[in-house]
C-alpha cells in the first residue's frame, strides 16, 4: 500500500511539473522580454555619459539619416557634406574650445587575407575620421595608436578579428577612392561598446576625406568642444546664430537621445514580437492546465464528495481547487521570472548571432517585471482551473457513497452552437475581405478577425470534430483489438482530446500560415526576377555598396556579351516624399530590364527627364509632362515626368539618365552592372570571362538570376527561421500537453489496463495502444492546425497581394513535414506514458478500490 | 481424474524483516479438471493470493505451479501473458469489462488480442447460456451489475480456456443476480466440461461447487466435497471459534 501511495505521489509530481512547465515557458518569455528591454534602457544611460562632442554641426538635409544599409536601394547612400571653409568660422565663435572636421561615411570594405569582404550583407561598412580630442571622441584606442597619414588605419576590435589582422599587419581596404593597403596602427572600441555588426574603419582626416568623399574640401560634420562654463545648449544657440546657411546644430544630449530613440523603436518591434509569442505560449498553457485540473478533479471526485457530505459548501470546494491552482501559478511564475533572466541573456546572444552586438548592460529586474509575471502566471492558472473548480463544486455529496463515480458528461450542444456561429462569422469576414482586397488595411483586419473567430470556433467545435476525425482515422485500425481500443480511448473523452489537440493546432496553424507566406514571398520574388530582369548576369556590390566605375570599364567589352550597362543611384525627395533616383544608360537599360509602362515612354530619356512608378506618381499626384520640383543632397532641382511604370522588382522610384545624376552632384559610383549575353553564347564561358575580369575587384559580386534569387531568399529565410524557432516553442509545449494528457489518462485507466493485462494483453500491445492514441490526438491537432494555417496563410497572401506578394505558393513539402512531425512528436510524447502503462502492476491495478 | 492446475509446496512471502508476512505456506493443491472448485477462508487466509499464484497473475516465492502441463515459475512475462490469454479465463469481483467496448467485443477480447477468430458455434452456445443475445451491442455502462458479470463469465469461457478463475464473482451482486451467475458457472462445468476455481467467502456461493478448499493462515486446512450452504457455514464457524 505504501509503495502504491508513493507511486501515485510520483505521478502527481510529474503531472504538476508538466503543467508548471507550460506556464513557466510563457512567463519566462514575458519576464525575459521585460528584463531585456529594461537592461537595454539602462545601457542607454551609459550612452549619455560617454565622451561625445558637445555640439555637432552638419548639413541640414533630410538625407542626413541615410546609411540604413541592406537591399539594392542602398546604392543610393550619399552623405550630405559641409565645406571646409566653415571650420574657421566655427572656431571663431565665443565659447568654442575646439572644433574638428569629421568624416563619417559608409562604403569602406575591409578585405581579409583571401581578398574577401569582411562582414555581411546588411549592416553598413562604416569609415570615420579620427577625432584627436579624446575628451569628445566616442571612440577610444584600446591598443596601439591612432592612424596618421595616408597609409595607416585603425580598426574596430571586432572588425580586426573578422579580418584576421592585428597591430602592425597590413590590411586591404576598398573604398570609392580605390583599393589600397594600409598598416593597422591601432584597435579601437566604442565608448559604450556594442555595434550593429557592421565593420568600422578609422582613418586620419585627410585620408578619410580623400577615400570616402573624394575631395579634401568638405567634411560630413564638425565636432565642437565647449569651453568650461558654456553649456551645450548655450553653445548650440551661439553657433546657430553665428553660422551662415542651412546647417544642423545638435547638442550631444540631443544626439544621444536620438540614438536611444532609434534603438528603442527598433527593439520595440522585437519586444512586441516576443510578447506575442509569450502570449501564444500562455494561451497553449491554458489548455494544458485545464486538462490537468479537470483530471485532478475527476480523480478526486469521491474525496470531494466526502468533503461535501461532511458539510463543506460548494464555495469551499471550489476555493480549495482554486487555491491549489493559485499556488501552482505562483510557483510557476517565480520559476518563470528566473527563466526570464535566461531568456533575456539568450535574446542578447541570438541578436549577436544575427549581427547586433548590443552594449553590455547590467541585469535590470524591475518590480513591474515581477508583478506582471506573477499576475500572468497566477491569472492564467486560475482562469484555466476555474471551469474544473466549478465542476468540482458540483459533485453531489452522494457521490462519496457510490462505487464507481464518473463526472457527469456535459452536453456538447452549447459548444457546438458557439463554434458554428463563430465559424459563420469567420467565413463572412473572410468573404468580405476578399471583396475588399483593394482597401489593404480593412482587408487585413477582416482576415485577422476571421482568423481569430475561426480559431476559437474550431477549438469550440474540436470535441465534436475530434470524435468524427478519430473515428474516421481509426477505421483502418478497427480490424484489430488494440487499434480498436486506442481509437475508442481517443474518443471517450472528447473534451480532453480536443483541448490537447487544440494546443498543438495553435502552434501548427501559425507555423503553416507563416510557411504559406514565406513560400509565396519567395515565389513572388522569383517571379519578379524572372519577369523584370532581362539581364543574364548582374554585378552588385558585395554588401550592396556602390562601387567604382573601373568595374564597368573592366567588364563592358567582355566577349560573349551583347549589352553591358550600369546604373547609379542617389537619394532624392519630392517634398517630404523621400525616394531613390536611379540613373540609367537610356536605351541600353531597356535591353536588360523589362519595364512595363503604364503611361508615357521610357525611351530617349534626356538629362532632366524622368519616369516614376505608378504608385509614387499617384501618391504625389503628378502627371505626364509635369515639371516636378525635387530635392537632391546637393540642393533643389527639377525633373520632367515622361512616363509611369508598373512597380516591380529591384527598381522602384524615379528613373532618369545617368547624366541627370551627375548634374545633381552624384558621386561617380555604380550601384549595379547588368550584363546580357550575346545570342548563342555559352553562359558558362561568359561567366568565366566575367569572373576573370572581376578578379581584381573583391568588393563586387557576380550573380546570375538564380544566385540573385538565392541571395534574396536567404534574407527571408533568416527572418522566417527566427519566427519558426519561436513558434516551435509553442509546439513543444503542446507536445508536453499530450504527454500530460496521456499520463493522466493512463493513471485514470489503470484498472482497465490491469484488466487488459490479466486477460492476456502483452506489454507491447499496451504500449502500442497508448502510442496509437497519442498519434491520433497529434494528427487531429495537426489536421485542424494545418487546415487553419493553410486557409489563413492563403487569405493573408491574398490581401498582401498589393504589397508585392503576387504569387501564391503552398509549401507542400513543408506541410508533409509538419504531419510527419506530428506523428513522430505523438510517438515521442507517448513513450513515457506508454512505458508506465505497460509496467502497471496487474494485481494492484485490478485490486485497486 | 485429470489435473487442470496444481501447486507444489507453494509459498508466497510479502515484505522483509518485521513486515514479513507469509501469505502462503508450502501449499500443495490439485485442481481437478471439469470440476467446480471453491476456495474459502477468512480474510487474510491467503485465498486470493493462492488464486493469483495459480492463475499466473502473481509470482511465487518458492514452489511450483502448473496449469495443464506448463510450469509457471520458469515463464517470462511474455509467456505468462500468452498463457493467461490462451489458457486461462478470469472473472473479477468488479470492473471486469472494458468500458469502451460493447458486450460482444468484451466477450471476444482475449481472442481479438491474440488475433484469432472465435469458434462461432461455441460463442453462440456461451452467449445463449448467459442469456445476453439482445444486449450484445450495449456498452457496460448500459448493463446492470448482474449482466456485466454474466458478460465477464462469457468472456472467461469464450476461448475455451484450460481453467477459469473467478474472484468473488458475486461479491457485488444482489442474491438473484448472484444466483444467475453461479448457476451459469455450474452449468458450464456440467454441460460444457469446463474447469472453474472460485474464491468466495459466501457459503451459499460455495455450495454450487463440487469441492471446497478451506484456507487458514496460508495453509489448506480442510476440504469438503459436495458441499451445502449449511455444511460450509458450519465449517466456517469452526474457524471463528478457533480464532477466538
Amino acid at each position: 500500500m505504501f509503495r502504491a501511495a508513493l507511486r501515485s505521489l510520483g505521478q502527481h509530481r510529474v503531472r504538476l511539473l508538466l503543467t508548471l512547465l507550460a506556464v513557466v515557458v510563457g512567463v519566462a518569455f514575458v519576464a525575459g522580454t521585460f528584463i531585456f528591454t529594461d537592461s537595454l534602457k539602462q545601457s542607454f544611460d551609459a550612452l549619455f555619459s560617454a565622451p561625445q562632442a558637445d555640439v555637432t554641426i552638419s548639413a541640414d538635409s533630410q538625407f542626413a539619416s541615410g546609411g540604413q544599409g541592406g537591399g539594392p536601394g542602398s546604392g543610393a547612400d550619399q552623405t550630405p557634406t559641409i565645406p571646409v571653409s566653415l571650420l574657421p568660422q566655427v572656431s571663431a565663435v565665443d565659447g568654442v574650445a575646439g572644433a574638428y572636421g569629421m568624416v563619417t561615411a559608409t562604403g569602406a570594405i575591409v578585405l581579409d587575407k583571401d581578398g574577401k569582404p569582411v562582414g555581411r550583407a546588411g549592416p553598413p561598412d562604416r569609415a570615420v575620421s579620427w577625432l584627436p580630442d579624446a575628451s569628445i571622441n566616442a571612440l577610444s584606442v584600446s591598443s596601439g595608436q591612432a592612424p596618421q597619414g595616408s597609409n595607416q588605419v585603425a580598426l574596430l576590435e571586432s572588425t580586426a578579428t573578422s579580418a584576421g589582422v592585428g597591430i602592425g599587419d597590413t590590411v586591404t581596404i576598398e573604398t570609392s577612392g580605390g583599393q589600397q593597403s594600409y598598416t593597422v596602427t591601432g584597435l579601437v572600441t566604442r565608448g559604450i561598446g556594442g555595434s550593429d555588426g557592421g565593420t568600422l574603419t578609422v582613418f586620419d582626416l585627410p585620408t578619410a576625406q580623400r577615400q570616402m568623399l573624394g575631395n579634401t574640401t568638405t567634411f560630413t560634420s564638425i565636432a565642437v568642444k565647449a569651453m568650461p562654463g558654456v553649456s551645450q545648449n548655450e553653445l548650440a544657440n551661439r553657433l546657430s546664430k553665428a553660422l551662415p546657411g542651412k546647417l544642423k546644430v545638435e547638442t550631444g544630449a540631443q544626439r544621444s537621445a536620438d540614438i536611444a530613440n532609434r534603438l528603442q523603436t527598433a527593439f520595440g518591434f522585437i519586444n512586441t514580437f516576443l510578447l506575442a509569442f509569450a502570449l501564444i505560449a500562455l494561451f497553449v498553457a491554458i489548455f494544458l492546465i485545464f486538462n490537468t485540473f479537470s483530471m485532478l478533479v475527476a480523480q478526486r471526485t469521491r474525496e470531494l464528495a466526502l468533503l461535501r457530505a461532511v458539510g463543506a459548501s460548494r464555495g469551499q470546494v471550489r476555493q480549495s481547487v482554486l487555491a491549489e491552482a493559485a499556488v501552482l501559478g505562483l510557483i510557476a511564475a517565480a520559476i518563470g521570472v528566473l527563466g526570464g533572466i535566461a531568456v533575456s541573456q539568450g535574446l542578447r546572444l541570438l541578436l549577436k548571432v544575427f549581427g547586433a552586438d548590443l552594449p553590455s548592460a547590467p541585469l535590470v529586474i524591475q518590480p513591474r517585471t515581477i508583478i506582471v509575471s506573477l499576475i500572468l502566471g497566477i491569472g492564467v492558472t486560475l482562469i484555466s482551473a476555474y471551469v474544473p473548480a466549478r465542476r468540482a463544486a458540483s459533485v453531489p455529496p452522494v457521490a462519496a457513497m457510490r462505487d464507481d463515480v464518473s463526472m457527469p458528461a456535459k452536453n456538447l450542444r452549447i459548444r457546438g452552437i458557439i463554434g458554428t456561429v463563430l465559424i459563420v462569422i469567420a467565413a463572412l469576414a473572410a468573404y468580405s475581405a476578399t471583396r475588399n482586397v483593394n482597401d489593404n488595411m480593412l482587408a487585413t483586419r477582416l482576415v485577422g478577425l476571421s482568423a481569430i473567430c475561426a480559431l476559437i470556433g474550431v477549438i469550440a467545435l474540436a470535441p465534436i470534430l475530434g470524435r468524427w476525425f478519430i473515428g474516421a482515422c481509426g477505421l483502418p485500425l478497427r480490424g484489430n483489438a488494440i487499434g480498436n481500443l486506442a481509437v475508442e480511448n481517443g474518443r471517450r473523452n472528447p473534451r480532453r482530446t480536443a483541448a490537447t489537440a487544440s494546443a498543438l493546432a495553435i502552434g501548427l496553424a501559425l507555423m503553416s500560415a507563416i510557411g504559406v507566406l514565406a513560400a509565396s514571398t519567395k515565389a513572388s520574388v522569383a517571379a519578379v526576377v524572372d519577369d523584370t530582369i532581362g539581364a543574364d548576369f548582374i554585378v552588385l556590390g558585395a554588401n550592396f555598396q556602390p562601387f567604382r566605375p573601373e568595374v564597368f570599364a573592366a567588364v563592358k567589352d567582355t566577349p560573349g556579351t551583347s549589352t553591358v550597362t550600369y546604373t547609379r543611384q542617389i537619394p532624392l525627395a519630392v517634398g517630404d516624399d523621400q525616394g531613390v533616383l536611379t540613373g540609367i544608360q537610356s536605351g541600353k537599360f531597356q535591353q536588360v530590364f523589362n519595364l512595363t509602362m503604364d503611361s508615357g515612354t521610357a525611351d530617349n530619356l534626356l538629362p532632366g527627364d524622368a519616369i516614376v512608378d505608378s504608385d509614387t506618381a499617384k501618391r504625389l499626384g503628378i502627371s505626364l509632362g509635369q515639371n516636378v520640383p525635387v530635392d537632391y543632397v546637393s540642393g533643389p532641382g527639377f525633373l520632367i515626368l515622361r512616363g509611369t511604370y508598373k512597380p516591380a522588382g529591384p527598381i522602384t522610384g524615379w528613373i532618369s539618365d545617368v547624366q541627370t545624376l551627375t548634374d545633381a552632384g552624384g558621386r561617380e559610383l555604380d550601384s549595379a552592372i547588368y550584363v546580357r549575353s550575346a545570342e548563342g553564347s555559352d553562359p558558362t564561358t561568359v561567366k568565366a570571362s566575367l569572373d576573370k575580369e572581376l578578379a581584381g575587384f573583391p568588393a563586387v559580386k557576380l550573380q546570375d538570376q538564380a544566385s540573385l534569387k538565392d541571395q534574396i531568399n536567404q534574407q527571408f529565410d533568416r527572418v522566417f527561421g527566427f519566427i519558426y524557432a519561436l513558434l516551435a516553442l509553442a509546439v513543444i509545449v503542446a507536445f508536453l500537453g499530450i504527454v500530460n494528457t496521456l499520463a493522466l489518462s493512463v493513471f485514470e485507466r489503470r484498472r482497465e489496463v490491469g484488466l487488459l493485462r490479466a486477460v492476456g494483453t502483452s506489454r507491447s500491445q499496451i504500449r502500442r495502444m497508448v502510442v496509437i492514441e497519442s498519434v491520433l490526438i497529434a494528427l487531429f491537432g495537426a489536421l485542424i492546425g494545418l487546415s487553419l494555417g493553410l486557409i489563413y496563410g492563403t487569405l493573408f497572401r491574398k490581401v498582401l497581394e498589393s504589397v508585392g506578394i503576387s504569387k501564391l505558393a503552398i509549401p507542400t513539402g513543408q506541410i508533409v513535414w509538419f504531419v510527419v512531425l506530428a506523428v513522430v512528436g505523438g510517438i515521442i510524447a507517448a513513450l513515457w506514458p506508454a512505458f508506465t502503462a505497460s509496467r502497471l502492476d496487474v494485481l494492484k491495478a485490478i485490486a485497486s478500490n | 481424474m485429470t489435473i487442470a492446475a496444481r501447486a507444489n509446496s507453494l509459498s508466497k512471502i510479502y515484505g522483509d524483516g518485521d513486515t514479513r508476512v507469509t501469505a502462503l505456506d508450502a501449499v500443495d493443491v490439485e485442481i481437478g479438471a471439469q470440476q467446480f472448485t471453491a476456495i474459502m477462508g477468512p480474510s487474510g487466509s491467503g485465498k486470493s493470493t493462492l488464486m493469483h499464484c495459480l492463475a499466473g497473475l502473481d509470482s511465487v516465492t518458492s514452489g511450483q505451479v502448473w496449469i495443464g502441463d506448463t510450469e509457471l515459475s520458469s515463464l517470462s512475462d511474455k509467456e505468462l501473458t500468452r498463457l493467461r490469454r490462451d489458457s486461462v479465463g478470469f472473472v473479477f469481483q468488479a470492473f471486469n469489462l472494458v468500458p469502451t467496448l460493447s458486450a460482444i467485443e468484451n466477450i471476444t477480447l482475449p481472442m481479438d488480442i491474440a488475433g484469432r477468430k472465435a469458434d462461432p458455434a461455441w460463442l453462440d452456445t456461451v452467449i445463449d447460456t448467459v442469456g445476453l443475445r439482445d444486449r450484445l451491442s450495449h456498452r457496460p455502462s448500459e448493463l446492470s451489475g448482474g449482466q456485466q458479470q454474466r458478460v465477464a463469465c462469457a468472456r472467461a469461457l469464450a476461448s475455451r480456456p484450460t481453467i477459469v478463475f473467478a474472484d468473488e464473482p458475486t461479491g457485488n451482486l444482489d442474491s438473484k443476480s448472484g444466483a444467475e451467475v453461479l448457476g451459469f458457472l455450474r452449468r458450464s462445468v456440467d454441460e460444457f466440461k469446463q474447469t472453474i476455481v472460485m474464491v468466495t467467502h459466501d457459503p451459499n456461493a460455495a455450495s454450487y461447487a463440487d469441492r471446497v478448499l478451506f484456507l487458514a493462515d496460508g495453509r489448506v486446512v480442510d476440504e469438503m466435497f459436495s458441499p451445502t450452504s449449511a455444511s460450509v457455514l458450519e465449517r466456517m464457524k469452526a474457524f471463528d471459534t478457533a480464532r477466538a
